[in-house]
């Protein structure tokens, strides 16, 4: 059924296919990271991608909260939001429902996103309005230079836990996935194809799309992802999720996934006692798969999983407020704010 | 950590968290947020090694709620941030005035509003004294204007709030913060913990079981409540402090808090220095408010001139005080930036030459 969003949608989209580079998407302004910040990537990929969506610029807003991720809505040549910290995604709402026409980005990071933002994060991911949401994980404090955040790991020495942090951390995708949210990623900075691929998938998904990126902070956590980013460690600590494939990995692609009861584990292909036939099959509409999917994460005999974990439909929430304006219109027949002042009991003083 | 009575040189910062530690803080909740991060690192070095709780919450929400849970269980508990985090708590401080549970804020001012900037300023000063959140409540507000008072005041804080079970906020700004200065740090434990009867610590048989609570729904109660906080802010008043400086013989007199106190102290200097008499009052309790003397003043001063890191806030408490008795005039720079005693000199010398010109006319 086609709503007046999807309408509005496809307007955005056709009406005005222009012809953009990524050139297009870079602003006037300096780009303010450290050298070396892995946030560079991630603002080349997105400025890449932009133009294949079709959307004119002039429809496209970056909203952020506070971090340093926080800075990437000046570099974008959109519209852009620098808004409060952890309410990104409160202002995206609000921002959607009112104009439920624009192509709504927010860009948080794990501090911004995981800490203060954690509660409307949830609120939007059920609610499922048509926003992407970039996290930049850096499993730290950057901005206000070097704490410990929500995903820094068990016994992390930073300046805020100098015996060792003993706060379990948040794995966002779990987060994610319990919050029912309709599209759940995890990329990485230091892979731009992979990372340019799924930033695709999610501006295409329809619904609130959840991406995680891993990003290094070379300044305060440097070399937090090395082991899944780099050439030599990256092949037998990562498996890739890819829809309808088994999960296969290792260097020598001799290393899968299969599902003993409900737990993964790592088998050999190369002993003949396991083939590829036995191993787990990626079906990203499968919610209960996803959630075992997800939570490989911080499994030390399990490879980290990167991919989509989940992609699936539900109604967004503009459309079903669309659909219930309609229906409250058609039911009671258009609003007349006059009439309703002077309806029930009123009286004429002289 | 140095010894006792030492003399040593110390970041702003540092030298209230060292003498938290010192006064027998036993827990504190944080949120990083420049210009006040380093209370958060220096107690978590220092802090958490000679018994205390420290943590760093999920935000400032979080972080002043576990304030009203540690300090109802009755512990000696300490909050700080800057600005923005300081308006998130807002909630958590009114509730907590409700419900009479004795804690000590910091705030490390920085320029707003929104997020704004991490440059120094005085502009949560209505928000300090006035309130802040909802309801009929007020803080005492400690303004240091040096690192020793940054520490020093840390005493007197806890002090107070237990002595009058209020919340005591000491109000600094991002320059205190971060500039080092030498510091005496006050002896360790120098400050007995007292019985805290109301606090839910366990029920003993002797007393019937205490419940903390901000919520009085019926009217009348909730009034009760009310004249008992209005009669405690009455009993506060006898605690006002402050520093008067060459105000005797002062035609114009400055007035002026924390850093801006600092720079107008120099500017009294240069005015002297050209003659004109000038004297200077820093009020150290920003609530209570010093008024009594800036009244007294009014009567043989010429002048007031009010300096502050802000549009003009304390100034209207000032007017107030002086009831329009003495023009009072203002120098304010906002947003982070800060006024040189230069710039409050030209205030200064063109109040004079107005006022000499009215005596000539006068006379």
């Amino acid at each position: 059924m086609s709503t007046l969003v999807d309408d509005l949608l496809n307007q955005t989209r056709t009406a005005e296919q222009a012809k953009y580079t990524s050139k297009d998407f870079q602003s006037d302004q300096d780009v303010r990271w450290c050298p070396g910040c892995g946030d560079y990537s991630i603002l080349a990929q997105t400025q890449r991608v932009m133009p294949d969506l079709g959307i004119p610029k002039h429809k496209v807003v970056f909203v952020s909260g506070i971090g340093c991720s926080s800075r990437f809505p000046y570099y974008m040549d959109t519209y852009g939001f620098h808004s409060i910290h952890g309410r990104a995604t409160a202002i995206a709402s609000g921002i959607k429902m009112a104009r439920p026409d624009l192509s709504v980005w927010v860009v948080t990071g794990d501090g911004d996103g995981m800490s203060i933002g954690g509660n409307h994060l949830i609120h939007l991911l059920r609610r499922n309005l048509n926003i992407k949401v970039l996290l930049f994980n850096n499993q730290i404090y950057g901005l206000t230079k070097g704490q410990y955040s929500p995903t820094s790991e068990l016994g992390k020495v930073t300046k805020s836990t100098p015996y060792g942090s003993i706060d379990y951390p948040f794995n966002p995708a779990s987060l994610a996935l319990g919050a029912s949210s309709t599209f759940v990623a995890r990329t990485m900075d230091r892979d731009p194809k992979h990372l340019q691929a799924i930033l695709k998938r999610a501006a295409d998904h329809r619904g609130t799309a959840f991406v995680e990126v891993y990003q290094n902070c070379n300044v305060f956590n440097d070399g937090a992802f090395f082991q899944f980013t780099e050439k030599e460690s990256k092949d037998d600590n990562v498996v890739f999720l890819e829809d309808g494939k088994p999960l296969v990995f290792g260097k020598e692609r001799d290393k899968g996934i299969r599902l003993n009861g409900f737990s993964p584990e790592v088998v050999s292909l190369k002993d003949g006692k396991w083939s590829v036939n036995d191993l787990l099959v990626h079906n990203e509409k499968d919610t209960t798969l996803s959630f075992i999917l997800a939570d490989m994460t911080y499994k030390p005999s399990l490879p980290r999983p990167v991919g989509i974990f989940l992609a699936i439909n539900r109604p967004t929430y503009e459309e079903e407020m669309t659909r219930q304006i309609s229906f409250a219109k058609e039911k009671r027949g258009e609003g007349d704010m006059s009439k309703l002042l002077n309806s029930g009991e009123t009286w004429v003083i002289n | 950590m140095k010894a006792n009575s030492e003399i040593s040189l110390m970041k702003g910062n540092e030298a209230l968290a060292e003498a938290a530690l010192r006064a027998g803080m036993q827990a504190y909740f944080g949120y990083p947020i420049t210009p006040q991060s380093e209370i958060l690192e220096y107690l978590a070095v220092h802090g958490t090694k000679r018994g205390a709780v420290i943590l760093q919450a999920e935000s400032e929400l979080a972080a002043i709620n576990m304030v009203y849970g540690a300090a109802g269980a009755g512990a000696r508990v300490m909050i700080s941030s800057s600005s923005p985090g300081i308006s998130l708590m807002q909630e958590g401080i009114s509730y907590m005035a409700s419900a009479e549970i004795p804690f000590l804020i910091v705030n490390v001012q920085r320029g707003g509003p929104g997020l704004g900037t991490i440059q120094p300023s005085q502009g949560d000063y209505f928000q300090a004294t006035k309130g802040g959140g909802h309801g009929d409540y007020r803080l005492i507000v400690l303004a240091p204007a040096s690192v020793q008072e940054m520490a020093d005041f840390v005493f007197d804080g806890f002090r107070l709030a237990e002595k009058y079970r209020v919340g005591t906020m000491i109000l600094a700004d991002g320059a205190l913060g971060q500039m080092m200065e030498k510091v005496v740090q006050p002896p360790m434990g120098s400050l007995p913990l007292a019985e805290k009867p109301w606090a839910t610590a366990g029920k003993p048989p002797s007393r019937e079981r205490n419940i903390l609570t901000s919520l009085f729904i019926q009217p009348e109660k909730m009034e009760e409540v009310n004249l008992k906080l209005q009669r405690k802010y009455r009993e506060i008043q006898s605690e006002v402090r402050y520093e008067a400086i060459q105000v005797e013989d002062a035609d114009i007199i400055l007035v002026a808090f924390g850093l801006a106190a600092r720079i107008s102290q120099k500017a009294l200097e240069l005015a002297r220095h050209k003659g004109i008499r000038v004297g200077l009052v820093r009020p150290i309790t920003l609530y209570p408010f010093p008024s009594a003397i800036l009244s007294q003043i009014a009567l043989s001063a010429e002048a007031f001139l009010v300096v502050e890191m802000n549009a003009g806030q304390m100034l209207e408490d000032v007017e107030l005080a002086v009831r329009g008795e003495k023009p009072v005039h203002f120098k304010g720079r906002m947003g982070g930036m800060l006024p040189s005693p230069e710039e409050v000199l030209r205030e200064i010398e063109s109040i004079a030459a107005v006022h000499a010109a009215n005596s000539e006319l006068i006379s």
